[in-house]
């Protein structure tokens, strides 16, 4: 294989990468490298792309345009097709539904990539114990997957494909057939995982919580394309897109459309900011966060009435949520709030907004 | 229990259907199933029937009653086993796990064949390959100037191709259905482990349908073990016998003791042989269970052999479901068997009796004996698919309302039993528990009744398994919603379980029409002058040389099938709008 040198050596670079299936294009001109020991996290609405992506960079599917790097080395282009094989890239799937093997054991499941990667059977034995003990399933090695439950399937899926400690991890959306609770537990149990092989990972959700907690890297995908790329903080800070401002960071923030009259922008004849922020737009819409936005009248703050619709505890102060016509606004309440539905709550702005976005969704640089 | 049935409003009345459709449901499967099987066994434990044993197994006559046709069936078994996974298997690859052109019309190809019975292709081979040794007319090859060997005109070898032909769909069908559950991503997993195709092959897909091959390679070796209408048109002129050839002669001789000895030990046979494979496929390796995500399956590419693999199997679908067709069509049209395609005539389908051809008799449409057995197949067929559906969809209720009890599990055994007894061998049961009349009832022998009881208990195994299948569709939710409303069980039963329970009992019905139709092993001991039955009178014409006859009555049973087919097809998606197509 011709190693085509891509300069500096990121663990996965992916230029221009396209993808189409008949008319439909799947994943539009995606570009994204990360260094070595990386979590990536592509996260996105369902059909947005991302399990497209992934499996492009599992080898499984071969781009239309493009090309993907893993160390400098091509190993997909739109035009070499699949260049390394799925089996040898290095890297390691765990699929959604876990795919194990019905017919071999859990050892044997695990195992049985070492057996194919021609691993002498000492050598073979020790690893299958080593990932089995890492993953806290050394007694269930002689059973079957069907005789175990969802959780300790979901490890067994995870081991098999660090036995063979592939220097990059691919994930689809590993988590989403387990409970809340279990969720939860796997999520740090990934991370550590993470850490004690240093692989560079790169996981498919479509949580974004998931994504803020386990990333180091993320990019929000929306109809296949990468909305925005880089740290979660800076996602979240700085959204570039209102699709990334409502989809990350929880409670979801809110987005108020404004419209320009005099020096002011208002929203129902109420003006919430100075016209310079929509830098000569008409409209335009502002980005609060709910804890931007306090129940009750606050004074010297511009305050509308909203009917009430519930109200969520969390950590000691309230979440409320309330219409102002169809827009719905989340607010929060300190301590313990809650209402009659429908009943009339003034709803205070007691923060300039975050962010300013043009009607079209994109950010209005200050 | 009290308590329960003190609150509930109609408590006495629910508290008596509790126990009474139960009861009468264990009273029937034992008339049914059981009391025919002890009867076989407590006759041969009579003197005479001592006696039978002895001459059977350990006697001069045992090599010729016992153990040549023991082995006869043995082969066929094993051939046709190992045949039908071969062609099946190979068929059911290439349709589910390949990009061959035309997947949806080989799979069709591939099915069809069962629907056809199994004497229309032992009758085509005949037509075709039939060599002048025992006299009579000649088949197409020789009387176009191709000698014909022996063994390929009689005997093992045509038999066991034939049956090949007709049970190898059956192996397809449960090997597909198998393959399609191998999930995408169990063949992608092994993918990203490194592992090449073969080894995902050998390593991973063959492994997991495993339980699914054993499954059809015993079914079709149960199916040809019991299959009387290929060893007796295509073996015995030659004197090859198998045991249900054997069981036949016996019992149609006179010699019932012998025949029912000889009933015993083919169930014997045929039950060790699915019990074996039962207990291999049952376990913890029954993993069957286990399935992917969305059914999505890989699809590997073919790349050059996609278009030769498509003619081979094109091939196979021709030669097994378009070409007996034909020729049985071609054969019925012309005066001479062996002369296919010259001096076509309608003389076998509507010809007037007195002539010169077909010695003096008159066509199939003219025959009074024909159009009787016409309507008495379709009215068999009728009154067994109606029984076998109501007693299925009753055990089944029964079965999965009371699961885990003992008398759910004693039904279930009890209803599956038949499936372990060669139709044949259950029919010489029915004859010895009904050949005689029971205290005041009279001997049931030759009568419509027999038949359509005996139908419906070999048909028991297929109607509780349709049944557990139709009430599986409806969940418990769906029921106990519009019990939640007030409506009472009748109400509900109208309103909630039948409609949406239709369509599967209407498939159902329409395949126990469809295989009482074309089945000859079971009549064939059970029939009588005073009711005739399509299969059968095909069956006599063909023993006594009528080539033309048979094959046109074959036709016949052919149309009513497909007939039957598409009226289910075109029925069922008028019953249920709401499905989407």
């Amino acid at each position: 294989m011709n190693a085509l040198a891509t300069g500096a050596a990121d663990a996965i670079k992916i230029r221009s990468l396209v993808k189409r299936f008949g008319a439909f294009t799947a994943v539009k001109d995606v570009n994204i490298s990360v260094p070595a020991g990386s979590f990536l996290v592509l996260v996105g609405p369902s059909g947005c792309g991302k399990s497209t992506l992934l499996r492009m960079l599992a080898g499984l599917e071969s781009p239309s345009e493009g090309e993907i790097a893993f160390v400098g080395q091509t190993v997909s282009s739109g035009a070499g097709g699949v260049i390394a094989d799925a089996g040898k890239r290095n890297a390691g799937l765990v699929f959604q539904s876990y795919a194990l093997w019905p017919h071999m054991t859990v050892a044997g499941n695990i195992a049985w990539p070492l057996k194919v990667a021609r691993w002498p059977r000492d050598k073979r034995e020790q690893r299958v114990r080593e990932v089995l003990s890492l993953l806290g399933i050394d007694t269930l090695a002689e059973r079957y997957p069907a005789e175990i439950s969802g959780g300790q399937q979901q490890r067994v899926a995870i081991a098999r494909t660090i036995a063979p400690q592939p220097s990059i991890l691919l994930f689809d959306e590993p988590l989403s057939n387990l409970d809340a609770k279990l969720r939860i537990e796997m999520r740090s149990e990934l991370m550590r995982i993470h850490r004690a092989t240093g692989a560079t990972s790169v996981y498919v959700t479509h949580d974004q919580v998931e994504a803020m907690t386990m990333a180091t890297h993320v990019a929000v995908l929306n109809n296949g394309r990468v909305e925005q790329f880089g740290k979660p903080i800076d996602l979240l800070r700085n959204p570039q897109t209102t699709f990334v401002a409502t989809f990350l960071g929880t409670p979801p923030a809110n987005l108020i459309p404004v419209r320009r009259a005099g020096d002011g922008l208002v929203f129902n004849d109420m003006m919430l900011a100075p016209a310079a922020l929509a830098a000569g737009r008409d409209e335009a819409q502002l980005l609060y966060r709910a804890e931007d936005v306090s129940v009750g009248a606050v004074a010297g703050a511009p305050s509308l009435m909203a009917r009430f619709a519930e109200a969520a505890p969390i950590a000691g102060r309230t979440m409320v949520t309330a219409m102002v016509g169809d827009l719905r606004v989340t607010a929060m309440a300190d301590n313990y709030f809650t209402a009659t539905p429908g009943e009339a709550i003034p709803l205070s702005f007691i923060r300039t907004p975050d962010a300013v976005f043009a009607a079209t969704g994109e950010r209005i640089q200050q | 229990m009290t308590s329960l049935s003190i609150s509930a409003p109609s408590g006495s009345r629910l508290l008596r259907s509790g126990f009474l459709l139960p009861a009468i449901l264990v009273a029937i499967v034992a008339i049914l199933v059981v009391a025919p099987l002890l009867r076989i066994l407590f006759t041969t434990l009579t003197p005479e029937g001592i006696a039978a044993w002895k001459a059977v197994l350990a006697s001069p006559l045992s090599a010729n009653l016992w153990w040549r046709p023991l082995l006869n069936t043995m082969i066929l078994g094993f051939s046709v086993g190992g045949g039908c996974l071969l062609i099946g298997g190979f068929l059911a690859w290439l349709v589910v796990l390949t990009d061959v052109p035309g997947r949806r019309f080989l799979g069709l190809m591939a099915s069809l064949p069962y629907m056809i019975p199994s004497f229309a292709a032992a009758l085509a081979w005949g037509t075709l390959f039939r060599n002048s040794r025992l006299g009579g007319s000649a088949g197409f090859f020789e009387t176009s100037g191709l000698a014909i060997p022996d063994w390929l005109a009689w005997g093992l070898i045509p038999t066991a191709i034939v049956l090949i032909a007709h049970y190898y769909s059956l192996a397809y069908t449960i090997i597909a259905a198998a393959l399609s559950s191998v999930g995408a991503d169990l063949v992608e997993a092994g993918q990203m482990a490194g592992a090449k195709r073969p080894r995902i092959f050998f390593g991973i897909i063959l492994p997991v349908v495993t339980p699914a091959l054993i499954a059809a390679a015993s079914l079709t070796f149960a199916g040809a073990v019991a299959n009387f209408a290929a060893p007796a048109l295509l073996g015995l002129p030659v004197r090859m016998q198998t045991l249900s050839t054997r069981l036949f002669g016996m019992i149609e001789t006179g010699q019932n003791e012998r025949g029912f000895v000889l009933a015993l030990l083919l169930i014997a046979v045929s039950a060790l042989f699915l019990w074996l494979s039962d207990r291999i496929v049952s376990g913890r390796k029954a993993f069957i269970t286990v399935t992917g995500k969305g059914g999505r399956t890989k699809r590997f590419p073919l790349g050059a052999w996609r278009w030769p693999l498509f003619a081979v199997a094109v091939v196979i679908g021709f030669l097994t479901t378009v070409l007996p067709v034909l020729v049985l069509a071609a054969s019925s049209l012309a005066p001479q068997s062996g002369a296919l395609f010259s001096n076509w005539t309608l003389h076998f389908w509507i010809g007037e009796g007195g002539g010169e051809m077909a010695q003096g008799q008159a066509g199939i449409f003219r025959n009074p004996v024909l159009i009787d057995a016409i309507w008495n197949t379709i009215r068999l067929g009728l009154v067994v698919a109606f029984t076998t559906m109501l007693l299925g969809l009753g055990l089944a209720y029964t079965i999965v309302q009371r699961r885990g009890s003992l008398l759910a599990t004693l039904l279930s055994q009890l209803a599956f039993l038949p499936l372990l007894v060669p139709s044949i061998a259950f029919a010489a049961a029915y004859i010895a528990l009904f050949g005689a009349p029971i205290g005041p009832l009279p001997s049931l022998y030759g009568t419509f009744a027999l038949l359509v009881i005996a139908a419906s208990a070999h048909n028991l195994p297929f109607a509780v398994q349709s049944g557990r299948s139709v009430l599986g569709q409806i969940s418990a939710d769906i029921e106990e919603s519009a019990r939640l409303t007030g409506a009472g069980l009748t109400r509900r039963l109208f309103a909630i379980i039948f409609p949406l329970a239709i369509r599967g009992l209407f498939a159902g019905a329409i395949l126990v029409f469809v295989k009482m139709v074309r089945d000859l092993s079971l009549v064939v001991l059970l029939f009588t002058a005073t009711s005739p039955v399509l299969s059968m009178v095909a069956y006599r014409y063909a023993a006594e040389g009528f080539m033309q006859f048979a094959n046109a009555i074959t036709l016949v049973i052919l149309v009513v099938c497909l007939a039957a087919s598409f009226v289910a097809h075109s029925l069922q998606n008028r019953v249920q709008k709401w499905k989407a197509q």
